[in-house]
This record gives structure tokens, C-alpha cells and sequence, in this order.
């Protein structure tokens, strides 16, 4: 097979020529200076390319050769269709289609029952197999009536919550589904029951508050005040491995100093490292085994040895109640709260939806309800993150071709869509990474969202485009919009307007300005998550929620579902009635996991749910989050809070406490963390804390013997030859030198950073000075008083001048009667060798004057100090 | 062989045997030399040798040091290069001369209270008559022709105030902290947490890194610091939240300022100039307040010094006042008055006269007795250095 033959297609048949254009001027990237990936706040300024339409996204002509024969069985396997790959996909659930031939529908209502959830739910494979005509009651999909059917399901659906209809809870419950996870044909349900209600849902974001099971914070264990547990277990270990680093004296310390030398410093610095209730679950121990830093020797291995010195530890102390001298609220669990409503987004368009609330397996549901689901097949490295979503490490998810159609269909059918995401890009270096894609490969394309650096890329097929859809459109370089922490990111097509792209609610101004025809797209295609198709385009990153919109949607409805947020939140409402001394009284926090490590509090206000009660002026001052019978030793945003609770505060929702939010590490999971709410002043009561010891300063360590000695910087060896010569600094020609070699000079004074490079430069300056001393004559006849510097070098410097010279040299460059510079005899024996040399060359006596000086010049007697 | 080879090989010969000559006992003119070679950073001349000589041998080496210090060089060499690191981010010493430079040269010259150097209403410039372009809001003509000139800096500069010069009012002015200088550094783009940053390593001679407590409360934590850096919020809770949980209520007292510069036709900013707008929070402030919504929001410049509890408590700050305030002022104050600053400047002392950092036990005392001097002093820095020069001058 010719290489640039392929049966009878040419190369340039199959890769389209316009894929090698050039990037436009000033379309360089910026490259990301971050060293890490990531940051905590974005960073900010520095850099100024611009470009919005890009050519980035386009393959080199040898990786498009690479590929192309890379996909070459599978272009044959498929019958020419791109972008199946030849694993195993998901099998598909078919829409289901039914053969009504009953009464019709008498009111549009019913009509809309009908065709949102009886059609839906007639199959064999879901409810109509036991539910149907003459099967268990209640018959809500019989055939033979749907008037009939329609008063059965009536009871089993809640119009105006669909969330909580009795339908959707059973089937969530496990009743039946027709899927391996409950809670996605929950959601499946809930889908349908609010399309059939249509605009009777508003969407409302209020709960109503219940009073929660009322129990006590639990024990746990605590810190003791002493050392000595820590010291016997733990301590050993931090001293031998982690004392490079972590301690005050370390040549690059790093703080928490837990290896310190003194071990009291080293335990009050450890104790947010350590969980005593969880040892293998403590920072030491994750530190090792789970982000491999620097472990000594195998980080598993060494992993357990930190967990087993803290087990040991921690099996010397017992578990503690919490503080009695706390004032604490009453406790929950987050399953304990109340679950807020998710009700508000703008999902009329919806055509698969995903999100991730499944938590184990390999496939993500589309629980669009738009037939067929567009279920995703994990592969590679994809895990599933806390508070709902999957985390793209190495691997993809990927729905089938088959059940991909549907976008194909429904989008082209209206010549418009939507990509909205709730992402959290794993850092800020990846390029041309796929978030989301619907493609053949790297060269095909329908459409894809990706990130470059700190930019969303926006690529979609169209009469605009080639075949790889590009150039893509991305954000503004000097935004950088796109930030390693979770954002929702909404880009819309129509052909109006083209492409554009929104990031947070905000419209980013990215946008093509006019649009095209769809109807190049190819239904071939599968979508995918976190990689091409073909794999040579991994995005690494969190997406906590997908939905596809086959119409673009605008502003207000992008704003609208951003505000709607992600994720399960829940109120958790902490009883406080004793101390506020009112009934059914509770400060309320909205909570939701933040992600796998952490919780969300949120908003905390005061409420009682007793009508008419409305508070005094009941002081609140140091309110803390308790977990698991003790405070968070990190996080804690409502430490200086110092408010009141008043009557003219107080409205229908209670009274707001705190507009900020806050993380608290996750310990023990979801299901299990216990919260309660500690106060430092509350109505008229108070904690009594014991004010924590003084921190003690670490100890000195001495550090290795240091020179006593040092070399003149590159301004003070300028200022010294001025001086010692007499020529002047800013003399045309030194400065010239000088500005010439400053920057080769030492720049600091550490003699140990002294290199040979220098003393080249030193030479030079020295030279420069000397010369300008033996030409200027006024200063010459003062240095070299009784030296004819005009006479033959023989005479000028026969024993007698050249004992002149030597004299004038070191009194002059190098001082007498110093101990610490050579001796005059030193100099002379050094510059008789260099003088005889230069005489025996027919040197002048000028010559031999300036390299007589500049040799004593720029030695060591001028530049030691 | 060339000249210029012969002269290299032959300078390297000379660097060894001065090498070897230092092993020497130094008596009172080798002490005599080297406090003039580390104050000045020049040789003596030979008059002024033998006076710091007798001087030394009289037992009064500090009157000696003093006399170094009247060199021209202490302030156009020693100090200028001392102080030039401080004034940029990259720390490097090819600066030119700005007001930075000269304020801290001016201060120390005039044996003012140096920690006034972060609160003070003040301003060094150039003498009338000088023949100097006049002081600019928006470049550095003025200091740039002081040094081009190679004018005695010991004598050419002359006191003021910036309220009088560059317009800020007088409770906006912090000392170096609002020249021109340091807001062309600090001020400039980002989200002026580097003003805070910088000034704790060239004041207070510590990073960030060493003042990371994760056990105070994040409330003033803006929006813009994302709490789950990359999808892990771990990073934030054990990274993160460590620094900006102390930084970001100190930081608030810039939130008025800013460096305003044209960046498309002036990117290295050499004509930006300070913007102040009292009682308006600098946009800057408010940037990326999606990354975390429920974060902290600036209202003012309302600062607050977490830091007076838990570990750093050790910085040692001042118990006689607030840990609270409003604007640069009154935290420049807070900063300087801790003991933290006046270690910081003696360490930093005996390390441009020692030419080392402090190593032992010994060093460490004198590091506490150079505190007592700067202190007993009224905090000027002249002394320091000179009581710093003695101890190092060998024995």
C-alpha cells in the first residue's frame, strides 16, 4: 500500500487540504506559567495575546496519518461509519412504542398523560408488564382506556413537586427498575410526570422546613494535652522521614512544622494531621498512601506504618464527650436534613441529561427520559466523586453510536442546541482536551467542548468548519475564564448566532456572530466524556452535571440554571431552643458535599418553626462546626461572628446569620459524619474554653560553618577600582565597560558563588580603569610619581622603577601593613614574571604599566572583603 | 599566549594567595579595613585607615564604624544595593534608583524611626538645584537622572512628604508602601495580596510558607480563592486556606489602591502611576467572584490580624495595639511594630556587614543585641549597622 495511496483515494481526498491552515497572527497561545497546574485563585495579569477562532484542534498532517491508519480496520468494520470503536457498548433501551387503539383522550390534559408517561411506561419492559389492562391494580397503563388509565395514575403523581410523587419515590425505592440504578429511573420518572405537568411546575426553590429527629452529639476521642502518646508512636516516624522539610531549620522549611526538633512544637503542629477516630484516614497517612509524597521507601507500605504508630496512638486514648464546657446545638447527620428542592432549571429542550447521582458501577445514565437513553460506558481510569459526578483521571464515557442518533436527530431537527456542564477542570495545562464531544475521531466531528490551557474551546460542525469542526472558537486569552475549579460552562449554537459561550451565567463575549447549517453532521458519531473518540484527547477533571439542549438557550436561561446550582444540598436544622430559650427554634444550615473531601455550609440563618415566636435580642457570638463530637479544626468561618438575634431581623424566613459559606473536611462519609453547632455565647449562656497554650517559637539549629569572608558585589568592585585608581566612576569609557560587564559581575557577596566567568569580567573593568589611569596624564603623574611612563620599558622599568612601580601599587591598590593582603615582596615576586614577560615582548611602558595595574587591580587584595 | 590571558591566569594566582592571606590574625588595622570594606563597601583611604585604627585600638570601634558610614559609598553602594532587591518581585538588584530606593535610604541617613518606613507620611527626593527633572506621579525621571548623575546620594536627597508630592492624602500614605515605587511592583494587575507578601519578606524577613496556619477562621477569604483547587477541595483545607486565611484580612487594607498603567502601549508599565480612591473598593477586588460565590466580599479596607492568635502568635506584635484597623496606614504600623520587624532588620544588617547570615549561638545573641541597639536607638539602623560592622570586623 502506497503511503500516500489508499485504494484509489488520494491523501488529500480524505484529509481535507484547509485542516493545515496556518494559525492567524497573533493566535499563539500563552502558555501557562502556573508551575503547578493549578491554583488556588486564578492568576492574574501578565499576559496580553488575544485570539478568539483559533486553529487549534487540528491534527499534525503525521498524527492525522497515524490515526487515519489507526482507524482503518475500524472504518471497514463499520461500513465507512467514524467513530464506533470496537469495545463493548451498552446495550440500549428502544423507545417503546405503542399501538393505542382505546377511547380518545377527552381532555388535553389526559392527552398530555398520555403522551408524556403512558407512552413511556406501557412497555412490557417497564411498568405495562404487571401494571397494564387486567394486571395489578392501579392500572395506570392499562390500554384499553386511557381516561381510565389516567384516573388511576392521578394519585400516584404529584403535579406540583414531581420529585415527590408516590410513583417516583417507590420506583427510586427499588420497586422495579427497569434500570441497575433506582435513582436514575427515578429521575427518568420525574422527567416525564413534569413534562406531562408542563407549565404548572414553577420551578420554586423553597422547602418546607420540618422539625428533624432530635438526638445528641456522640462521643470521639480527643487530643490529650500531653505529648507523650504522640511522642512514643508517632513523633519517631515524622523525625526520621519528614524532619528535611517539615521544621523550622530545614533548608527549605515547610510549614506545619510536625518534625520539629522539640516535640511539644511538632504535636501542636500535627494535630490537624491526625483523625483519631479513623487513624488510616488522617492527613499523615493519606499523604503517603494516596498522593505518594515523599515516601521513604514504598508509599503503601509506608502508608500503613503512619496508620499503625497512629492506631497505636490512638488505641492509648479513650473516646472523649464532647466537651461538656461547650454550649452545642442538638446533632444531625446531612441525611438527617431536609432535602432542598432542584426545582427551577430550564430543561424544556432537554434531550439527554446527565447527573452521575449513581455512585458505583460504569455507566452514568441519561435520565433525559428522551427515548433512547443515552446511557454512558465508563473506561480507563473514571471514578465517581462525592455530592454526584465523575472524576476523568485516565479513561472516558462513552454512549453507543446507536443511541447517539438522537442527537443527530433531535439537533438537527431544530438546527440549534446546547452544551451545558458542570465541570471542574483537573488544572489549567491540559490542550485541546475533550470535555465533551460528539465525533468520529479527531477529524470528524458534530461537536466537541474542550479546554486549552485557561480557555474553553468550542468546536462544532457546520458549513463554517471542515470536518474537524474547526477552528474552534474559544474564550479571550487574557480572561482566562476556564479556572481549575468548578464552573458551569454553556455553549449554545443556532444559526443566527453562531457559536457562544458562557461561563458562570456570564456571557464570556465569545461568540462567531452568525452560524450555519447543521447538515454536514454525521449520525454516526458517539457521544463522549473526558476524551476523543480515538483517545489521543484525554481531559482530566471533574464533570458533576451534563445536559444537552436541542435549542440554544439564552441568557436569562443559562443564568436560570446556574443559579439552580449542582448537586444534592440539604438544610440541616441544629435545635437551639434551650439556649435561645424559644420553642422549635434552630439555626439553619444549607449543607451539601462539596466534593469527595469536604462539606459545603452555606447561609446559615435562625428560624423558628412556631408560629408567632420571634426573637429578643438574643446574643450569638463564636458559632463552630462540630463533626463527629469534636470541632473542625480547619474551616471554621463563623469563629468571630458576633451578631444578635432580633425581632427587627427576623422575617417570614427567619433571620440570616452569615452570607459566606464554608468547607469542613469530610471524615467518615455522608452517612455517617455527625454535626453539631458550638457556640460561644448564645442567649445567656457561654462556652468555657481553656485559652490554648502559647505556641513556643521553634528552637535554632545551627547551621554548617559559613565563610568569613566575601567577595565585592558588582557596584562596590566599581566604587573600589574608582577609589583606588582615582579615575572617575562615571568616566566615559569605564562607564561604558561597565555597563558593558555589570551583569557579569558577582551580584552577591557569597564568596562561595565566586565562578571564573566573573573574574572575566573583573579583568575586563580592571583593564578599563588602568588604561584610562596611565593615558590620562594628570592622573598618571600622580600615581606614578617618578615613572616616566613616556621612556623605553628597558629603563623605565629596569630594578629600580620596577621597585617603583611595585611600591606604588601596593600602597596604592593594595595597602600596607596589612596582615590580611600580600606583602609588597609577594606582589613583586608575582609581577617581576608578568613585567619581565611583557619586557621581553617588546611591550611599551604604558603597556606594561596598565597590565601591571590592572593585574594587582582585579586580584583578590581588591575584591575580598 | 595573549596579554589578556596572562592578565586572567595571572589575576586568578592573585585571587589564591589573597585567600591564603586572610588566615591571618587581623589586628586593629585589618579590623580597620574590613569595617570599611563591608560599611562602605570601598577601601579606605590610608588617613582615614589609621584613624579607625586608633580608634579600634582605643576601644571605640563603633566610633570607627561611624566613620565608614560617613562614606559617600554607605549610602550610594551599601545601602542602594541593599535595599534595591526590595523594591521588585524578581528581587533583582539591576534596578534603577526610585523612590523606594530613596525613601529607606533617606530615613536611615536622617536616623528616623525606621519603622516608620511602612505607616509614615514621607518622601525622599532629589535637592532643588540638581538640575533633576521634578518628581513625576507617572515615571521615574526624577531618581533615575539622581543616579545617571552618580550624585552623593548622603547629600543630595532631601526630605518631604508624598501627601505634598504626589497628592495622596496623608492617612493614605504608608510609607514605602505607597511610592511609586512599590505600587509599580505590588500594585500593579493581581489582587494586591502581593503588596502584603512582599512587604512580610522584605520587613519581616518571612514568606508566606513559614506563616501557614490552617486553624484560623477562612470568613475573609474572597471569592476569587477557589476552595476546590482542580475538583479537590483537600488542596484548599490543608494548602490554601493556611496562608489566605491570615493574608486576605491583612490584605484588606490596600483595597483603595491600585497602579493604573496603559497596557497595550505601556506594558512594562513605566508610566503607570498610583491610583488611590478612598472609600471605593479597587475592582480588583471583586474579580473571579464566581470561582467561590459564597466567599468573602470587600466592602472596605477594614484590615484584621488573625495572626495575633495561634502559632504566629511568635511574630511578637505589639500588645499596645488594636490588631485592627483601617487602610495601609495603620497596618504598616501593626507590621512594623512587631518584634518580628526589628529581627528582621538586624538579621538582615548582619548579613550585608557579615556577609553571611547569622550561624550559631553567638551570632544569635549579637542578633539579640543588635534588637536592644536598634530599639535603645529609637529604632534608627545607622547604629545597627555599626554595632553589626564590630562584631564581624574578626578579631
Amino acid at each position: 500500500m502506497s503511503l500516500k495511496k489508499i485504494g484509489s483515494f488520494h491523501l488529500s481526498e480524505i484529509i481535507p487540504l484547509q485542516w493545515r491552515g496556518t494559525p492567524k497572527a497573533g493566535g499563539g497561545r500563552v502558555q501557562n506559567t502556573t508551575p503547578s497546574g493549578f491554583a488556588c485563585h486564578p492568576s492574574n495579569g501578565g499576559e496580553f495575546s488575544s485570539v478568539q477562532i483559533t486553529h487549534r484542534w487540528q491534527p499534525t498532517l503525521l498524527l492525522r496519518l497515524f490515526t487515519f491508519f489507526l482507524f482503518l480496520p475500524l472504518l471497514s468494520a463499520c461500513g465507512g461509519g467514524g467513530g464506533e470503536t470496537n469495545r463493548v457498548l451498552p446495550s440500549e433501551v428502544q423507545a417503546t412504542v405503542s399501538n393505542y387503539s382505546g377511547p380518545a383522550a377527552s381532555t388535553s390534559d389526559i392527552q398530555q398523560f398520555k403522551l408524556n408517561v403512558w407512552d413511556n411506561l406501557v412497555g412490557n419492559d417497564r411498568c405495562g408488564k404487571c401494571h397494564g389492562s387486567g394486571g395489578q391494580t392501579p392500572n395506570f397503563v392499562r390500554s384499553d382506556d386511557i381516561n381510565l388509565a389516567y384516573q388511576q395514575a392521578t394519585p400516584l403523581v404529584n403535579l406540583t413537586q414531581p420529585t415527590l410523587s408516590k410513583m417516583v419515590t417507590k420506583v427510586g425505592g427499588g420497586h422495579n427498575c427497569w434500570l441497575a440504578s433506582p435513582s436514575a429511573c427515578a429521575d427518568i420518572l420525574t422527567t416525564w410526570i413534569a413534562a406531562w405537568a408542563g407549565g404548572s411546575i414553577a420551578g420554586s426553590t423553597t422547602v418546607d422546613l420540618r422539625a428533624p429527629t432530635i438526638f445528641s452529639a456522640g462521643t470521639s476521642k480527643s487530643f490529650p494535652e500531653s505529648s507523650t502518646y504522640f511522642a512514643q508512636h508517632v513523633y519517631p516516624l515524622l523525625t526520621q522521614y519528614c524532619a528535611g522539610c517539615h521544621q523550622a531549620n530545614a533548608s527549605v522549611p515547610q510549614s506545619p512544622f510536625f518534625a520539629s526538633s522539640d516535640v511539644d512544637t511538632a504535636y501542636q503542629n500535627v494535630l490537624s494531621k491526625i483523625d483519631l477516630d479513623t487513624p488510616a484516614q488522617s492527613r499523615l497517612v493519606l499523604r503517603l498512601g494516596q498522593e505518594f509524597h515523599n515516601c521513604w521507601s514504598d508509599c503503601t507500605v509506608n502508608a500503613k506504618t503512619m496508620s499503625d504508630a497512629i492506631t497505636a496512638m490512638a488505641n492509648q486514648i479513650q473516646p472523649t464527650p464532647v466537651d461538656p464546657k461547650l454550649l452545642i446545638s442538638k446533632a444531625l447527620k446531612l441525611t438527617d436534613g431536609l432535602v432542598a428542592s432542584q426545582g427551577g432549571r430550564f430543561e424544556t429542550h432537554v434531550i439527554a441529561n446527565y447527573a452521575f447521582k449513581t455512585g458505583e458501577g460504569s455507566t452514568a445514565y441519561d435520565t433525559s427520559g428522551v427515548e433512547p437513553a443515552l446511557n454512558l460506558t465508563f473506561s480507563g481510569d473514571v471514578q465517581w466523586v462525592g455530592g454526584w459526578g465523575i472524576r476523568i483521571v485516565n479513561g472516558k464515557a462513552q454512549g453507543s453510536t446507536v443511541a447517539s442518533k438522537k442527537l443527530h436527530q433531535l439537533i438537527t431537527a431544530t438546527g440549534e442546541y446546547s452544551i451545558e456542564a458542570w465541570v471542574a477542570p483537573g488544572n489549567v495545562t491540559q490542550e485541546e482536551a475533550v470535555i465533551v464531544g460528539y465525533s468520529g475521531s479527531a477529524m470528524q466531528r458534530n461537536f466537541t467542548l474542550g479546554q486549552t490551557l485557561y480557555n474553553y474551546d468550542f468546536l462544532n460542525r457546520s458549513k463554517l468548519t471542515n470536518a474537524a469542526a474547526t477552528p474552534a472558537l474559544s474564550t479571550d486569552d487574557d480572561d482566562e475564564v476556564l479556572q481549575a475549579t468548578q464552573q458551569h460552562v454553556v455553549v449554545t449554537y443556532d444559526p443566527t448566532h453562531g457559536r457562544q459561550i458562557y461561563v458562570n451565567g456570564e456571557f464570556t463575549g465569545a461568540a462567531d456572530g452568525a452560524g450555519s447549517s447543521l447538515a454536514d453532521w454525521d449520525d454516526s458519531f458517539a457521544l463522549v466524556l473526558g476524551n476523543e473518540v480515538s483517545n489521543n484527547h484525554l481531559w482530566q477533571g471533574t464533570i458533576r452535571f451534563l445536559a444537552i439542549h436541542n435549542r440554544a438557550l439564552s441568557l436569562s436561561q443559562v443564568q436560570q440554571n446556574y443559579n439552580v446550582g449542582v448537586g444534592q444540598k440539604y438544610f440541616l436544622l441544629f435545635q437551639v431552643s434551650d439556649m435561645v430559650q424559644l420553642p422549635e427554634s434552630y439555626i439553619v444550615f444549607e449543607v451539601s458535599e462539596f466534593d469527595s473531601y469536604s462539606y459545603l455550609f452555606n447561609k446559615p440563618f435562625f428560624i423558628s418553626l412556631q408560629a408567632g415566636v420571634v426573637p429578643g435580642n438574643v446574643a450569638l457570638k463564636g458559632m463552630r462546626i462540630g463533626i463527629n463530637g469534636q470541632e473542625a479544626t480547619v474551616g471554621q468561618a463563623y469563629a468571630n461572628l458576633d451578631t444578635a438575634l432580633t425581632a427587627s431581623n427576623y422575617g417570614d424566613k427567619g433571620q440570616s446569620i452569615s452570607s459566606i459559606g464554608t468547607i469542613i473536611n469530610l471524615q467518615k462519609g455522608p452517612q455517617s459524619d455527625e454535626f453539631f453547632l458550638t457556640f460561644d455565647h448564645l442567649g445567656t449562656q457561654s462556652s468555657v474554653r481553656t485559652a490554648p497554650a502559647s505556641p513556643i517559637a521553634a528552637t535554632p539549629v545551627d547551621l554548617d560553618p559559613q565563610p568569613l569572608i566575601g567577595i565585592r558585589h558588582f557596584d562596590e568592585i566599581n566604587a573600589s577600582f574608582a577609589a583606588l585608581t582615582g579615575v572617575s566612576s562615571q568616566q566615559a569609557s569605564v562607564l561604558s565597560t561597565y555597563n558593558t560587564v555589570k551583569q557579569q559581575l558577582p551580584t552577591t557577596e557569597n564568596i562561595e558563588g565566586f565562578v571564573a566567568a566573573q573574574q572575566m569580567a573583573i579583568t575586563q573593568l580592571a583593564i578599563k580603569y588602568c588604561a584610562v589611569l596611565v593615558d590620562d596624564p594628570t592622573l598618571s603623574a600622580s600615581f606614578f610619581s617618578g615613572i616616566n611612563l613616556n621612556a623605553a620599558s628597558a629603563s623605565a622599568f629596569d630594578n629600580a622603577g620596577s621597585a617603583q612601580l611595585m611600591s606604588h601599587l601596593h600602597n596604592k591598590l593594595v595597602g600596607s601593613n596589612l596582615t590580611t593582603q600580600p606583602s609588597n615582596a609577594e606582589l613583586t615576586t608575582e609581577l617581576n614574571t608578568l613585567i619581565n614577560t611583557l619586557k621581553n615582548n617588546a611591550a611599551s611602558t604604558k603597556t606594561i604599566a596598565k597590565a601591571s595595574c590592572a593585574t594587582v587591580l582585579g586580584s583578590a587584595s581588591s575584591l575580598l572583603q | 599566549m595573549s596579554k589578556s590571558r596572562w592578565l586572567i591566569i595571572f589575576n586568578l594566582c592573585m585571587v589564591f594567595v589573597g585567600l591564603l592571606s586572610t588566615n591571618t590574625q587581623a589586628a586593629e588595622r585589618e579590623q580597620a579595613k574590613r569595617l570599611h570594606d563591608r560599611l562602605a563597601g570601598i577601601p579606605p583611604s590610608e588617613a582615614l585607615l589609621s584613624n579607625m585604627a586608633t580608634l579600634i585600638s582605643n576601644n571605640r570601634a563603633v566610633e570607627a564604624a561611624n566613620l565608614a558610614i560617613d562614606n559617600p559609598a554607605f549610602y550610594n553602594i551599601t545601602l542602594k544595593n541593599w535595599i534595591a532587591p526590595w523594591t521588585n518581585r524578581d528581587q533583582n538588584v539591576f534596578v534603577p534608583l526610585n523612590d523606594f530606593t530613596a525613601t529607606v535610604i533617606g530615613l536611615i541617613r536622617d536616623d528616623a524611626d525606621f519603622r516608620s518606613v511602612l505607616s509614615a507620611d514621607v518622601l525622599y527626593v532629589g535637592n532643588t538645584g540638581l538640575g533633576l527633572p521634578a518628581y513625576a506621579n507617572n515615571n521615574n525621571a526624577h531618581y533615575q537622572a539622581l543616579e545617571d548623575g552618580g550624585f552623593n546620594l548622603k547629600t543630595s536627597l532631601q526630605a518631604t512628604t508624598q501627601s505634598a508630592v504626589t497628592g495622596v492624602p496623608t492617612d493614605a500614605t504608608a510609607g514605602i508602601i505607597t511610592t511609586r515605587g512599590a505600587a509599580r511592583a505590588y500594585f500593579i494587575n493581581g489582587t494586591n495580596r502581593a503588596m502584603l507578601r512582599f512587604t512580610l519578606m522584605n520587613f519581616l524577613c518571612t514568606d508566606l510558607e513559614t506563616l501557614k496556619d490552617t486553624t484560623r477562621s477562612p470568613d475573609r477569604i474572597r471569592q476569587d480563592v477557589s476552595r476546590s483547587p482542580g475538583g479537590d477541595s483537600r488542596l484548599f483545607l490543608n494548602n490554601c486556606i493556611g496562608c489566605h486565611s491570615g493574608m486576605d484580612p491583612l490584605a484588606q487594607a490596600f483595597a483603595y489602591y491600585d497602579f493604573s498603567y496603559d497596557e497595550d502601549n505601556d506594558p512594562d508599565a513605566l508610566n503607570g502611576s498610583l491610583q488611590y480612591h478612598a472609600n471605593i473598593v479597587d475592582g480588583k477586588y471583586q474579580i473571579n467572584t464566581t470561582t467561590f460565590p459564597y466567599g468573602f466580599i470587600t466592602p472596605d479596607n477594614k484590615w484584621s490580624n488573625y495572626w495575633r492568635q495561634g502559632q504566629n502568635q511568635v511574630l511578637g506584635w505589639d500588645k499596645d495595639l488594636d490588631g485592627s484597623g483601617q487602610g495601609a496606614k495603620s497596618l504598616g504600623q501593626e507590621l512594623s511594630h512587631s518584634q518580628q520587624f526589628a529581627s528582621c532588620q538586624a538579621t538582615k544588617v548582619f548579613k550585608a556587614v557579615c556577609l553571611r547570615p547569622p550561624a550559631d549561638a553567638a551570632d544569635r545573641t549579637e542578633i539579640s543585641s543588635l534588637v536592644s541597639t536598634f530599639s535603645s536607638n529609637g529604632y534608627a539602623l545607622k547604629p545597627v549597622f555599626a554595632h553589626a560592622a564590630v562584631y564581624c570586623m574578626g578579631d
